[in-house]
């Protein structure tokens, strides 16, 4: 390859391996997983090849350049250069899972079409040589026409051999349509592009022959042809053109992909050899269970049950040492410091609130470490399957499945993956249903509740009343997902219903290094991320909380019964005094004004909300006896009437309305990313709000009245 | 010949035609679901797991109907 900095875009199907050979090359930590779809952005990186440095592409995964999906979109058109600060590819690298090669090689023989140069990376050789598939990578490249390289992506020195071969090779573009033998197609092909697309449009030169195709196989136009004049006549041209096909007696649909695989037949024939077995593999032995009628729902529940059962369980001896490092940390720093601003600053404002929002980071890594498994493994896919049925009737499609689980973890990547959903209307109802789904930041708001107003109660031998309702709450967002997806479907209209056909890949064990990477990347992130809003919140919490000060004498004479100087400051202080102002809107829910204040904060991010608390109560508390926010929770009372402030009714309609209300500025700044509108994100949160405050209504006005 | 969802598990048969929408038919073709594919019946459930060459596919009962097969 020419010594100067190239761009080399990685290609190829979904879970070929893409995004391992990203990272290696790159040495970035570009996400991966055993399903398809779990790129569905470009990722760009950098790597040193041949002493040049490289610009590289990690491309969302496509079976072909027809694209359907919004993620296929995106790869075919970084291909052809349409995007406007992103040059054309100098070249591709072509990754294909070499177990299941004629598949993978139908893209390929689409990328040839595009004259630029291509390497093809034959990935997954370990798991070939165990399949005893055998290929001759000269015999390929030669009827390929161009180069071939077999490499496993998780072996390094493959890696370093792939950059010395990627270095040495001589860059040329393939001959186009090397596999079109048909003369009936090569006419209809230059009629489309001789007649309307070269004069009436603005496509780039290298993508004519596969828009044409497009074209002829579709019989139609899409939205990128109709912005474009002469419609008509475009249309007539196409009529024509498959006219010449159906004359010639082939079938226009099909008469370009039965052709492309004619060609890899005749491209493998000699240059593979593979012992047919045609006996079911542990896989399909599992997936006969794991996707059956009537096991695979009960599968389905019981790894979900399971999963937020442990989560709940085996977190607690970690969270209770974090929490007594923090409550240990504020009253060595309390009676160590000489008394006044900057130790109550930093005491009720840094380490509280920071103190109540790290506490759940044991919780938050059991959860991504049981997402990544179920990832990893290649469950998720099946899980897509298996509610499919279900998930139609109520108005999504199994597709949502994925994006809605990854919504466990955080609304965010679940809202980009649906972009593998094809159906605008299937996608559209996904989005906006999906931040129901009990991402990990409303989990600090629900252990917290549950630990302090829930009994610890063992149940049927290894369950708790504690872990049944940390799973009843997730159930209750799920269920409120499939609710509003059902109503929303009567809404939309209906149109052409996208059928389920989907890959499912074989089953891995999952990659233990990658799983660990990602759950202390995601840990990182939690603590990062929720830490800096936090420790700003808190510090203006603090002050605000704080000021201005009350004198004794005034306290004195006001103050009720029992109320303690520093409960007396903070109803005093200006946020008590803005608490206060809004508590009436909030009381018929049970919330008092300390409550109100955290809703408040916690439309910047849920998490938010136990780290306010955690200010507010330890302003409020007395310097000398500083415990752990649940048991403030647990002893705080009213001033006025000396009654509890919160009870179970009150904790649980709380937990309600966190489960429904649209509380994070980063979901709604991504869906009008997404659907490019306003609209849509400003629907979401006023309905989800509003839903949240009836629901919390009616919880807490049952609850207190039983 | 007959349609997918009428297969029994373990079974091998041979795509003979494709008959569903357009764009259903490109995704099975590029899947590797093209007529005169040879595959296996993992599951058949009302919607099919069907593995032609190496991909499983997992392809609900309305597109199954649509997919007549025969013996192989």
């Amino acid at each position: 390859m020419e010594q100067t900095p190239k761009t080399i875009a990685l290609v190829g199907n979904p879970n070929t391996g893409k995004s391992t050979v990203f990272n290696a090359l790159t040495g970035l930590r570009q996400k991966i997983a055993n399903y398809p779809g779990i790129t569905v952005e470009r990722k760009v990186g950098t790597s040193i090849i041949g002493g040049v440095l490289h610009q590289v592409i990690d491309l969302p995964g496509a079976y072909s350049l027809n694209y359907k999906k919004l993620d296929e979109r995106i790869a075919y058109q970084a291909l052809i250069g349409s995007y406007e600060h992103e040059e054309k590819p100098d070249l591709v690298l072509a990754i294909v899972d070499v177990t299941n090669l004629d598949r993978n090689l139908f893209l390929v023989s689409q990328l040839l079409d595009l004259k630029i140069p291509v390497i093809l990376v034959l990935n997954m050789m370990d798991v070939a040589e165990q399949k005893q598939i055998t290929i001759n990578e000269n015999l390929l490249s030669d009827n390929l026409g161009v180069p071939v390289i077999s490499v496993s992506a998780k072996q390094k020195e493959d890696i370093e051999r792939l950059k010395n071969f990627i270095a040495t090779e001589e860059l040329k573009a393939p001959q186009p349509l090397a596999w079109l033998e048909s003369f009936q197609i090569r006419r209809a092909l230059g009629k489309v592009k001789k007649e309307w697309i070269q004069p009436c449009t603005n496509i780039p030169e290298a993508a004519h022959d596969t828009e044409a195709l497009r074209l002829i196989s579709e019989g139609n136009f899409d939205e990128v042809f109709y912005k474009y004049q002469d419609k008509e006549k475009g249309l007539s041209v196409i009529k024509q053109a498959r006219e010449i096909l159906e004359q010639a007696g082939e079938n226009p649909m099909a008469a370009e992909v039965l052709q492309r695989y004619d060609f890899i037949d005749r491209c493998t024939k000699d240059a593979t050899q593979q012992t047919t077995d045609s006996s079911l593999s542990l896989t399909d032995k599992i997936d006969s269970v794991v996707t059956h009628k009537v096991f695979g729902p009960i599968i389905f529940a019981s790894v979900l049950l399971l999963m937020f059962q442990a989560i709940f369980s085996w977190a607690t001896p970690f969270m209770d040492f974090i929490d007594l490092i923090f409550v240990e940390t504020g009253n060595w720093v309390a009676n160590t410091m000489a008394p006044g601003i900057l130790n109550d600053l930093l005491v009720e404002g840094v380490l509280a609130g920071l103190g109540g929002v790290v506490i759940f980071l044991p919780q938050i890594i059991f959860l991504f470490f049981f997402i990544y498994i179920l990832e990893g493994t290649g469950y998720m896919a099946r899980a897509a399957f298996v509610m499919d049925g279900f998930m139609t009737k109520v108005g999504l499609h199994g597709r949502s499945v994925v994006p809605l689980m990854s919504g466990f973890a955080c609304a965010i990547p679940g809202i980009m993956a649906t972009r593998t959903i094809e159906n605008w209307r299937d996608r559209i109802i996904t989005i906006m249903v999906l931040p129901f789904m009990a991402c990990s930041a409303r989990l600090p708001v629900y252990a917290l509740l549950i630990a302090a107003f829930i009994p610890s109660t063992t149940v049927l031998g290894i369950f708790t009343y504690q872990g049944i309702t940390f799973f009843a709450l997730y159930i209750f967002g799920i269920v409120m997902a499939l609710v509003a997806a059902a109503v929303m479907k009567r809404f939309f209209p209906s149109g052409q219903q996208t059928p389920f056909i989907m890959e499912l890949p074989a089953y891995k064990m999952p990659k233990w290094d990658v799983v660990f990477r990602n759950v202390a990347d995601r840990g990182w992130i939690f603590v990062k991320e929720a830490g800096k809003i936090i420790v700003a919140i808190s510090i203006v919490l603090w002050f605000l909380a704080s000021f201005p000060n009350v004198d004794e004498q005034e306290y004195a004479q006001n103050a009720y019964d029992g109320e303690t100087i520093e409960s007396y400051q903070l109803r005093h202080s200006f946020a008590g005094k803005f608490g206060q102002i809004i508590e009436p809107t909030i009381e018929p829910l049970g919330f008092d004004w300390k409550i109100g204040i955290g809703l408040i904060t916690s439309f910047a991010a849920r998490e938010v909300m136990v780290g306010t608390l955690n200010t507010i109560y330890s302003i409020e508390g007395d310097d000398e006896d500083i415990v752990t926010l649940k048991e403030k929770l647990i002893n705080d009372t009213d001033p006025e009437t000396g009654k509890p402030i919160y009870s179970v009714a009150t904790a649980l309609s709380l937990m309600i309305f966190f489960a429904l209300a649209m509380q994070c500025m980063s979901t709604i700044a991504i869906v009008r990313r997404e659907t490019n509108s306003w609209k849509w994100p400003t629907a979401m949160f006023v309905y989800m709000s509003a839903l949240a405050y009836v629901c919390s209504l009616i919880t807490f006005q049952i609850g207190s009245n039983l | 010949m007959y349609p997918l969802n009428h297969t029994k598990e373990g079974e091998q048969v041979i795509v003979k035609c494709i008959d569903c929408h357009c764009d259903d038919v490109c995704r099975l073709n590029e899947l590797g679901c093209v007529e005169g594919a040879t595959g296996i019946i993992i599951s058949n459930q009302k919607d099919v797991i069907f593995k032609v060459g190496e991909t499983r596919l997992a392809i609900n009962n309305n597109i199954a109907k649509s997919i007549l097969v025969s013996p192989n």
